[in-house]
């Protein structure tokens, strides 16, 4: 997630050369894109999303050049889609109330194979399962706090889709027969926030059945949308991870949906086209561009159509954002988006997230940044995460300097074998994989530095500043 | 039944008494936390666990108990953000 205050990222200039100082020619952009988000061409055919945005880089040039805070937009561009063009475009939506629609709608959600969309691509279908037989309080959330900073697709998706997001949450939320229905966001984005206090409130007012659905701002650290941090914000405790520990019987539960999922789930119940697409965000020199890719689209035409340059092509793609990993170009140049080809070769997007690195940046710098963010935005409550990840940190950095003591790899390697799986969240875990994956796939640049030799040190990612 | 013994890493402070009780099935990584083994206990070390478990003065072990065959159902598990691999 973004850190709350803008003026946690990095300046735009300094010693970190910009995007565009790789490319001083002009380079060829698929899409019109003239502001972050612009809503005068939504779409209207049934199972589409949303159409292509291109959002500044950061959220402290989005807030610059728009103002409003981390995610503004000027005002005109607020409304997404209204109640009325939504139900006339796609219908009514259809009602889960009762046992069999439940049963239903969860056969129809089993057999589409729809998986969650905020990273961890949990089939819905296990969960519903699970929720359905179990009787204690039940909270359903759709979960719009995104939780990489260069992801914002979903964002993106509830400002322009609220209604359809609304609909599947309404749908789970009746399926689940649920006793409390929220829409939990992202501290710093109260643009999106008032969009849909405006349609949750637009719903009311048309009599649209449903459940009474509250609109709650999470916290604004990195961690806002992980699951269990949520359950316990919800539950009046501080929105940070927590372990499962035995529950008593009868004690409440959380459910929580990403927001593209629910909005597929929308789609799904109407016997829609629900599955064929994914959302993405690709970050490149002109920003990050947001699109809705078949899901057979191949990655390097998801990479154009993001605004990546033609011609040389990048020395690796980090997929899945901070928390995610590198994967070798050479992996990569026939690799669709479809996330089960992606996981068969040991990949997977995570929340969409392609962010590609030009040839001559340097990886082990660009992880060190990273690694030393992560770091920074532990809720540190459990020593694995607390101690570990400063300490991967630091030997990245000692690496990324070409001034790590023999053994520096190894003493890595077992750090991270160390903290993997032991913290109450997958937080570290995402932090140990996008640095195992440095290991491996930026091997013999790794091996460069730990030798002591210099390289050029250039970074291109919008790694936030640590606070 | 299968055993396995679980730590809850927010509610443990590094205190040690576990490993101090229970050398054969817990120990510290180089900051002072447990490291607990993943799958099931053997049959020998249930007793040591439970040993342990008594005397966490966070009361952040516990162990876990299923029958055979049976999968750890978690409702409404989510990595939100996360995948694990």
């Amino acid at each position: 997630m973004r850190p709350g205050e803008a003026a946690a990222w990095a300046p735009a200039s300094g010693t970190t050369p910009r995007w565009p100082a790789l490319f001083p020619a002009p380079q060829p952009v698929p899409e019109p894109a003239p502001g972050p988000v612009a809503h005068g061409t939504r779409p209207r055919q049934g199972g589409v999303l949303l159409h292509d945005v291109r959002w500044p880089l950061t959220d402290e040039e989005t807030a610059r050049a728009y103002g409003g805070g981390a995610y503004g937009e000027p005002e005109p561009r607020l409304q997404g889609d209204g109640l009325g063009e939504h139900f006339a475009d796609l219908g009514a939506r259809p009602s889960a109330l009762g046992w069999a629609a439940g049963e239903a709608l969860l056969a129809a959600v089993d057999a589409a194979g729809l998986s969650g969309h905020g990273g961890a691509h949990v089939p819905v279908a296990v969960k519903w399962r699970a929720a359905r037989q179990a009787h204690s309080p039940l909270t359903v959330v759709a979960n719009g706090a995104e939780s990489e900073p260069l992801s914002v697709k979903d964002a993106t998706l509830l400002r322009q889709r609220p209604h359809l997001v609304l609909d599947g949450l309404a749908l789970a939320a009746e399926a689940l027969d649920a006793g409390r229905v929220v829409v939990w966001l992202h501290g710093a984005d109260g643009v999106t926030r008032r969009v849909v206090q405006a349609a949750v409130a637009e719903r009311r007012a048309a009599g649209e059945p449903g459940p009474l659905v509250e609109v709650v701002s999470g916290p604004s650290h990195y961690l806002a949308g992980e699951s269990s941090a949520i359950a316990a914000g919800l539950d009046g405790r501080p929105a940070l991870p927590t372990v499962r520990r035995p529950a008593a019987p009868g004690a409440p539960r959380t459910l929580v949906h990403n927001v593209e999922t629910l909005a597929r789930l929308a789609l799904l119940a109407r016997g829609l086209p629900s599955m064929d697409t994914v959302l993405v965000t690709v970050v490149g020199p002109g920003g990050r561009h947001v699109s809705e890719v078949d899901r057979g689209s191949s990655l390097v035409d998801v990479l154009h159509r993001g605004g990546w340059p033609w011609g040389e092509p990048p020395a690796g793609v980090l997929l899945g954002g901070f928390g995610g990993a590198w994967a070798a170009w050479a992996d990569l140049q026939r690799a669709t988006v479809d996330e089960h080809s992606l996981r068969a070769a040991g990949l997977s997007l995570g929340a969409g997230i392609l962010a590609p690195l030009p040839a001559g940046v340097c990886p082990v710098a660009e992880t060190a940044a990273i690694a030393t963010y992560l770091a920074s935005m532990s809720a540190r409550q459990c020593g694995p995460c607390l101690f570990g990840l400063p300490a991967v940190a630091s030997s990245v950095r000692r690496l990324a300097d070409s001034s790590a003591p023999r053994g520096e790899r190894r003493r890595l390697a077992a750090d991270l074998r160390t903290i993997a799986g032991r913290g109450a969240c997958h937080h570290p875990d995402g932090a140990v994989r996008l640095v195992g994956s440095l290991l491996t796939v930026f091997g013999e640049h790794v091996e460069h530095h730990a030798r002591g030799r210099r390289c050029s040190g250039v970074r291109m990612l919008p790694v936030p500043e640590t606070p | 039944m299968t055993a396995r013994l679980r730590v809850d890493p927010v509610a443990c402070d590094g205190i040690g008494q576990c490993a101090l009780v229970a050398p054969d099935v817990v120990v510290l990584d180089r900051w002072g936390y447990p490291v607990v083994p993943e799958g099931p206990l053997r049959a020998g070390d249930v007793a040591a666990a439970r040993r342990a478990v008594v005397s966490c003065p966070r009361k952040a072990l516990w162990v876990e108990e299923h029958a055979r065959d049976e999968r750890a159902v978690r409702p409404g598990a989510d990595a939100v953000g996360r995948t694990r691999s």
